[in-house]
């Protein structure tokens, strides 16, 4: 009431003050009022909305994109006369890194003299490479010091295998000790190639194997030992075994040394930017570009190249340099494994709490269960996973099946294994909740024509059921897949490494390795970008590898999306 | 059981020509059948016979209990619930209600088909075979055949012979309706169960569907409910009037549409309500 009665006091003040005001206000507010009602500031929000979003996801990718692949291009490189500080001279070969400009005030401790009015002094970052004869790949030039900028055609780009990339111009090719002339260098670092390739078949598959055998033996004969049965005959046979391998072995190595003397016969010499000559082994490269020879086609050839080196090569240098091909390889197994695993349990579960829990509180408390599971950071399941699966399963798997390996863990130490099941249990509660809702939209007609002919629940479940919420389970794993190629965090406690000498897959029986550490795009982000030894190298790969994390992702999805879409199309007449 | 005091019955004193059914002219035996939804009773005390090799219609207002009891039979009120049934009703002398009758076999006897077509999501062909498929029959030669005689017999066979593998999502209301049916006999039921099959179609597929009922008699016993008395007194030889969840009235169509016995009968079918 007594608020009643200051409203109309507050009318009653309106109305004694000049009316022409007040028609104005009226006439202003059912403006405004009408144009509100209309839904029009709703639509603009919206639109605001999806806009800001639109920019955010381009804006991300564009950087990612555009760093990422610039990583790839080839640079021009450029030689600069620095005059520095002491008035000396000298020569700085290398590409442009970045460019910054900084406040003159930050250069007060240099002794350079600027003129009053300069504020800001333009710096570029050079990447000279020859990490081994200068210590610093990376230098930074003030733009004033530098005197001359020339694009020398004959500078070479030299990536070599250790310590990075060598700028500078050639002057002779060494073969066999002799002198034989600059144009024998493509010829020459093609055999090398060819031989360093054998050298990898050979390290890799073939002793491999021979190593994986033997220690097989070795495992065989503990076994035997540990059960007492080991008889002296088996002793012969095993003993046997080994002295046939290791005579492969000792084979194998003189073919491999065989093939090392090769590599190593052929040098060139080089000068530096300072002039300095200095020799490098031919073994040490891995390709040879004049940078500034090459046409715009050429580029995109170079760039296309490094992008498939890239992808299917080994990672170098402590991470910073090559490939990430066994990252590749680690995030999308790990991601199939895990889809396999999730899929019928997911899928399993929601049939139960559809189909067959009773509507009660406890069904009630199930589903709040698994909807909140969603919600629990996933570090947790990480702690979880090396608590309960790596610790107690693997350590209980070990205790049963592999005595003979103890104290050293196969399945008791983090693996590919581990990390696909608690990123299983981590996506769990996306695929039960996603197959539930589909569940609940078939039509109750479908379940009744099929026990109407007879059908029991289970085969119609399985017969009409499942395959009409197919396109619901779909989604569900392409959510799943989509959170967990993301996860790192967990990973990093169950099974993720910076190096995995062995992909989990290879062609020593049993073929699929489980209990193997492995690589992840998302782990090697993290271990390039902050645990690497020359930040400025890595910085780029980090862009690079997350943008391939970003468009394997988006390559799952998007195969899901595609079988999805293929089954909705199926069953779309049903969605009255 | 709840004790109902049997009343005499009253139906049985209007069903003239059907009290006089042989054991064997009769396909189902409907004794003292209550049926409540919780608290809520919905049928109450049904007892009549369904002659074997002919159409009987259930009529009657909404809500009357005329598809609760057609689902009785085939046991579909088995998935409501807090459904409570007790009477009989008997299939060659078995009580389909007693504990030890499979489900899945009396549905095989008694097939059903309902208000809205409801094909699977798969092609024509494996909606007819469905029923078979679950019996387990493989021969190739067997399924060929029970889709075209079921297709047939459904009328349909001409409309979709050429496109036996296309999806069933794909033909119209009342073709749907059709291979429904043509599904539904495909098992080769005993009694064939028709819940207001035309109410969801248009006026050409409901004479369709009204002259297939007509031949399926043949074969089968139809047990149909409609909402619609001139379909009732088209196609049924015997029809049951509903309401409330009594059977308050039931003989040959002819007696009942032209002289019934009942005010409440007359009252329906002149439009008084209902």
């Amino acid at each position: 009431m007594k608020s009643m009665n200051t409203m109309n006091k507050k009318n009653s003040k309106n109305k004694s003050s000049s009316i022409n005001v007040k028609e104005q206000n009226s006439a202003m507010v059912s403006d405004s009022k009408k144009w509100f009602q209309s839904g029009s500031p709703w639509v603009w929000l919206s639109a605001a909305g999806v806009s800001i979003s639109l920019i955010s996801v381009l804006g991300l990718l564009w950087l990612i994109a555009s760093r990422g692949l610039s990583y790839f291009w080839p640079a021009t490189i450029y030689q600069f006369e620095v005059n520095d500080l002491q008035g000396k001279n000298h020569t700085v070969i290398g590409e442009i890194y970045d460019r910054e400009s900084i406040p003159v005030s930050q250069l007060a401790h240099s002794n350079m003299v600027f003129s009053a009015e300069t504020k800001m002094v333009e710096r570029i970052l050079v990447k000279t490479g020859n990490r081994e004869l200068v210590n610093l790949d990376f230098r930074w030039l003030l733009v004033p010091q530098i005197t001359k900028t020339t694009t020398p055609k004959n500078v070479v780009v030299i990536e070599r295998r250790t310590n990075g990339n060598f700028y500078g111009f050639i002057e002779n090719v060494i073969l066999s000790g002799k002198e034989v002339g600059k144009d024998k260098l493509t010829e020459l670092v093609t055999r090398v190639d060819d031989f360093q390739d054998q050298i990898e078949t050979l390290q890799k598959s073939d002793i491999g194997a021979i190593n994986y055998q033997l220690e097989r033996l070795r495992l065989k004969e503990k076994k035997l030992k540990i059960n007492h049965e080991l008889t002296s005959t088996k002793q012969a046979e095993i003993d046997g075994e080994i002295v046939n391998l290791q005579s492969e072995y000792k084979k194998l190595e003189q073919h491999l040394m065989a093939l090392r003397k090769q590599v190593a016969r052929d040098q060139m010499i080089v000068k530096t930017m300072s002039g300095k000559t200095t020799t490098i082994d031919l073994e040490n490269v891995l390709s040879v570009s004049f940078a500034n020879q090459l046409t715009l086609v050429d580029k995109v050839g170079v760039f296309i190249e490094k992008i498939g080196h890239f992808i299917s090569d080994d990672p170098r240098e402590a991470n910073t340099e090559g490939g990430v091909f066994p990252a590749i390889f680690g995030t999308v197994l790990m991601v199939l494994l895990m889809t396999v695993i999730v899929s019928p349990f997911g899928v399993i579960a929601a049939i139960y709490l559809h189909e067959y829990a009773g509507n009660n509180a406890l069904t009630k408390m199930l589903r709040i269960a698994v909807i909140n599971l969603a919600g629990v950071p996933s570090i947790v399941y990480g702690i979880f996973g090396l608590g309960f699966f790596v610790y107690v399963l693997g350590g209980s798997i070990d205790a049963l099946f592999f005595p003979e390996t103890l104290p050293s863990p196969t399945f008791g130490t983090p693996g590919v294994l581990w990390s696909a099941i608690t990123l299983a249990i981590l996506t769990l509660p996306v695929v039960i909740v996603s197959t539930e809702e589909g569940l609940a939209r078939i039509p109750a007609s479908m379940r009744h024509g099929s026990l109407a002919l007879g059908a029991t629940k289970v085969e119609t479940l399985w017969r009409i059921i499942l395959p009409i919420a197919s396109p619901a389970i779909m989604t569900g794993i392409i959510l799943a897949i989509a959170r967990a190629a993301g996860e790192v965090a967990p990973l990093m406690l169950v099974g993720v490494v910076k190096m995995a000498p062995t992909l989990p897959l290879d062609g020593n029986f049993p073929f699929l390795h489980l209990e193997r550490k492995f690589m992840h795009l998302g782990f090697h982000i993290y271990d390039v970008g902050f645990q690497s030894p020359n930040v400025e190298a890595a910085r780029p790969l980090v862009y690079a590898t997350a943008l391939l994390l970003v468009t394997i992702i988006v390559a799952l999805n998007m195969s899901a999306v595609s079988i999805r879409n293929k089954l909705r199309e199926k069953y779309r007449a049903l969605e009255h | 059981m709840i004790s109902v005091t049997p009343k005499p019955l009253t139906s049985q004193q209007t069903i003239r020509d059907l009290s006089t059914l042989t054991p064997d002219q009769v396909a189902l035996k409907i004794q003292n059948l209550n049926l409540s939804y919780g608290d809520k009773q919905a049928l109450h005390n049904i007892s009549m016979l369904i002659p074997k090799g002919q159409v009987t219609a259930f009529i009657g207002p909404s809500g009357c209990g005329k598809s609760t009891l057609l689902r009785c039979i085939n046991r579909m009120n088995d998935l409501v619930d807090d459904c409570h049934i007790d009477g009989e009703i008997i299939l060659h002398d078995e009580n389909i209600y007693s504990k030890h009758v499979d489900v899945a076999m009396l549905r095989r006897k008694v097939g059903m088909v309902f208000q809205r077509p409801n094909p699977f999501p798969k092609t024509i062909y494996e909606n007819v075979i469905y029923g078979l498929r679950l019996i387990g029959e493989k021969n190739r030669r067997v399924l060929d055949e029970a889709v075209e005689t079921s297709l047939k017999s459904a009328a349909l066979w001409n409309e979709v012979k050429d496109r036996l593998h296309e999806s069933a999502l794909g033909l119209s209301g009342g073709q749907q309706q059709r291979l429904v049916i043509a599904r539904a006999i495909a098992v080769q039921p005993e009694v064939l169960l028709l819940d207001e099959p035309t109410s969801a179609l248009d006026p050409i597929s409901t004479l369709t569907i009204e002259e297939l009922i007509n031949d399926l008699k043949e074969q089968f016993t139809v047990v149909i409910v409609t909402h619609n008395m001139q379909q009732a007194a088209r196609v049924s030889d015997q029809t049951a009037f509903m309401y409330m969840g009594d059977l308050i009235e039931y003989s040959d169509t002819n007696t009942l549409f032209t002289t019934p016995a009942k005010k409440k009968t007359e009252d329906y079918i002149t439009g008084r309500y209902g």
